[in-house]
């Protein structure tokens, strides 16, 4: 029962939510992008978690041979895209607007993504702190040494 | 090893990391979709450790479940990080002066 495979679960935590934060920023930045190399305008993003089996990078031979629990962390599974049909906005002078003068906009509300990015932000915090919390505990195991 | 109790503490210690395993786990999993708290029972898991078994996690019940079907409460788990790490410094400080008494004997009441 080594505690250092909990080092890679709150790692695998923090890489979830910075990868989160980044699919968020992106829409943020592209809530008003009408053309993208798929065609048509930006498709709003999300990243989707799903739990997964841990195993550090060095423990995990040593920890299977202790016969030590599996841990659970977190990874991103996919990014999903919202299909749905853009917002359709009144621009007649706008480079893309159509026949009748509509332009599709990306369907981004940037209030979600904001409170979503603090979201992510918050949850990273707690992942770094139960990090530091470990990270103490190990420390504490090896000052016994002295 | 030396004496029961140092045997006690190691268990103490032991079981209190695997806690803290499960609550980072928890932490790590705050926001996945299905995932279910993780916590053992202290009092049963130190008990059967003693004895030498192994102690059993589960789910813990009682916690209210969001809309995508994940239960964890955050405020729980901080209090849960904060409590293991506490206890486990206390064993270790007790661990650790039960192991200068030995030195010291080997040492023969000497300083330093």
């Amino acid at each position: 029962m080594s505690l250092f495979s909990a080092l890679s679960v709150s790692a695998s935590g923090m890489a979830a939510q910075r990868a989160r934060a980044a699919v968020l920023v992106e829409n943020i930045a592209n809530s008003e992008t009408t053309r993208t190399t798929e065609g048509g305008p930006y498709r709003r993003k999300d990243a989707i978690f799903s739990s997964e089996d841990v195993s550090s990078a060095f423990g995990s031979e040593l920890d299977a041979q202790l016969g030590g629990e599996q841990l659970t962390g977190v990874k991103v599974s996919g990014i999903s895209v919202d299909n749905t049909p853009p917002e359709k906005r009144y621009l007649p002078g706008h480079p893309d607007a159509d026949a009748d003068g509509y332009v599709s906009m990306p369907k981004v509300n940037p209030a979600e993504d904001m409170v979503d990015l603090m979201s992510a932000n918050r949850s990273y915090q707690a992942n770094v702190s139960a990090m530091s919390a470990v990270k103490d505990m190990i420390q504490k195991s090896i000052d016994l040494l002295r | 090893m030396i004496d029961s109790l140092t045997d006690s503490l190691e268990q103490y210690m032991n079981v209190v990391s695997l806690r803290q395993k499960l609550v980072t786990s928890n932490i790590a999993n705050a926001d996945t979709p299905g995932y279910k708290t993780q916590d053992l029972d202290f009092q049963a898991s130190f008990q059967s450790a003693l004895d030498g078994g192994a102690p059993q996690s589960a789910e813990v019940t009682g916690l209210a479940t969001k809309n995508d079907g994940n239960n964890v409460d955050l405020d729980r788990e901080a209090r849960l990080l904060a409590e293991n790490a506490m206890r486990f410094s206390a064993a270790s400080n007790l661990m650790r002066s039960q192991l200068n008494t030995v030195k010291e004997a080997i040492q023969g009441g000497k300083s330093s």
